[in-house]
């Protein structure tokens, strides 16, 4: 998929080293990017986010569903990610398949937790109607438009983005409903719950290349990269999720150093993602 | 179901012989060698153009002319219903070919032997005519990587409700069980190179409804011819003197 000839090779190492990367940046320096909200009105909320070349798309569609039995009083939350063949050719037909996976189960480990629920960054109980009996099912999908790298750290910020558009619509209950059918609910038109989206985390994927790590890797130096973690952490500084991915061992030693790095930089994208939130939705209010 | 009022105004306010706003963006991909985002009205399409280049399955090539492909994808959110369909269903597999055969028609493939050029298609949302506005798009995709044609191709559809001719019909008027025509036509050469209907219409109606649905064709191309003059426009300015 990438082509680099030997000397390439070595300029985004070097530069990698000397903490001048091609496009500029430093290795701790994410690209600029932009958020739009709404950009799918057919859904519940929507949102796109540039990240440099990298453009994505998630959405929010909310169904009335029947909680598990095991967790009667929490929502569920779907998370799915599809890689369209315009990002590039390899992921044409069934091409994609292997990486949307992967996508979805590390949006899936970094946003909602364990199996329990426990750390999700939605709160799933509010999602819950009637105890045991109707619940919201969230289905959020991913769209990978243009892919030019660091695609988990576009994803979770578009997700984050829609979470934050999305109004979920009020639902009354029917007095009196009997014990064992299905209670009678009836949706509202017109009034909207919103999210509290501050306690979903972002993600930010730090990769190694050489002796050093970068944040926000484009496709050229991602190609490079021995080992990447991607670190989520919430609003309030903790780490909601982990994972590890590229063939290299990694020392421990290095891990603990590149989660503080991660938290670190994570305080400084969750600002700036905040402000590009809310700039999107007064933009959108005005259209 | 009435579809045009007495006032004659249809479902969403339009005349029958008016158009949804469209709207066209090129360069939506990075990474891509051409690109463009299509609007018409509610049906929201992106596509991408990679090529020319070197065939990837050698037994493809063919030695005197370019091997178009390309392939329809629906975003699982396109819908108004939340499906997950496999991909490659029937749908999405006529629909790929009949813009293949459409593209094909109009590069100009003996220029570019042994080479490969690929077309995808992304609808990311979907409110009917989704067929006209993928060929729309990747038709400026095309111009925007710069790969020799004829002519632009455009296409736009039309049908017949409540025995009044509609250009451009939306989902809830596809989905009524009228006939539906989509044309594509080459606008320079006058000639039309994509005609699909379902359902019968008599003929001398059939003729006013082509005739609705060419004429939609050439205001797309018109539009279509500004959006690239503009963008020549910029480029142009951008090289500096």
């Amino acid at each position: 998929m990438v082509g680099l000839s030997v000397g390439e090779k070595h300029f985004i190492q070097g530069g990698i080293a000397q903490d001048l990367r091609t496009d500029g940046r430093r290795r701790l320096t994410y690209r600029p990017f932009n958020v739009e909200t709404g950009v799918i009105p057919q859904a519940n909320g929507s949102a796109r986010v540039r990240l440099g070349g990298t453009d994505v798309i998630a959405s929010v569609k909310a169904e009335l569903g029947k909680p598990s039995p095991s967790q009667p009083d929490k929502g569920k939350v779907n998370i799915y990610v599809d890689c369209s063949p315009t990002a590039a050719p390899m992921f044409e037909g069934r091409g994609g398949e292997e990486l949307s996976t992967e996508l979805s189960g590390a949006l899936q480990h970094c946003l909602l937790g364990g199996k329990s629920g426990a750390g999700a960054g939605i709160d799933l109980s509010s999602l819950v109607v009637v105890e045991g009996k109707v619940c919201w099912d969230l289905y959020i999908d991913g769209l990978v438009v243009s892919s030019d790298g660091n695609l988990l750290d576009a994803l979770g910020a578009a997700i984050k983005a829609a979470l934050t558009n999305t109004g979920i619509p009020k639902v009354e209950v029917a007095v009196g409903a009997s014990g064992d059918g299905l209670p009678e609910v009836d949706i509202s038109d017109d009034e909207y719950l919103q999210f509290d989206t501050s306690g979903v985390p972002v993600i930010v994927t730090l990769t190694k290349v050489g002796r050093h790590y970068i944040v926000d890797a484009t496709l050229e130096e991602e190609s490079q990269m021995s080992s990447a973690v991607s670190v989520s952490v919430s609003g309030q500084g903790r780490i909601c999720g982990l994972i590890k991915r590229g063939g290299a061992g990694l020392d421990p030693s290095v891990i603990l150093d590149m989660i503080s790095v991660a938290k670190h930089v994570s305080e400084q994208l969750m600002n700036k993602l905040d402000s590009e939130i809310s700039a999107a939705e007064a933009c959108e209010e005005e259209s | 179901m009435e579809f045009v009022s007495p006032e004659g105004l249809r479902l969403d306010g339009r005349r029958p012989m008016e158009m949804r706003q469209i709207r066209g963006e090129i360069g939506a991909v990075a990474k891509a060698d051409g690109s463009a985002f299509f609007e018409m009205g509610n049906t929201k399409v992106i596509a991408a153009v990679y090529g020319p280049r070197e065939v990837e399955n050698r037994s493809q090539q063919i030695s005197d002319q370019a091997l178009v492909r390309c392939e329809y994808t629906m975003a699982n959110f396109s819908t108004g219903d939340r499906v997950r369909k496999p991909k490659g269903d029937r749908r999405s597999t006529e629909i790929s070919l009949v813009i293949r055969q459409t593209m094909e028609a109009c590069i100009l493939t003996h220029l570019m032997p042994r080479s490969q050029i690929d077309i995808f298609v992304q609808v990311l949302q979907a409110d009917g005519g989704t067929r006209s506005a993928c060929i729309n798009a990747a038709t400026l995709a095309l111009a925007d990587a710069g790969i020799p044609m004829r002519d632009l191709v455009t296409s736009c559809s039309a049908g017949y409700l409540n025995s009044t001719p509609l250009l451009d019909l939306n989902y809830v008027e596809d989905s009524a069980g009228g006939p539906d025509v989509t044309v594509g036509i080459l606008p320079k050469l006058d000639k039309v190179t994509l005609l699909q209907m379902d359902a019968k219409l008599p003929m001398d109606i059939f003729e006013n409804v082509m005739q609705l649905a060419i004429e939609g064709c050439k205001a797309i191309a018109n539009y279509i011819r500004e959006l690239l003059l503009e963008n020549t426009k910029q480029l142009e300015y951008r090289r500096g003197p």
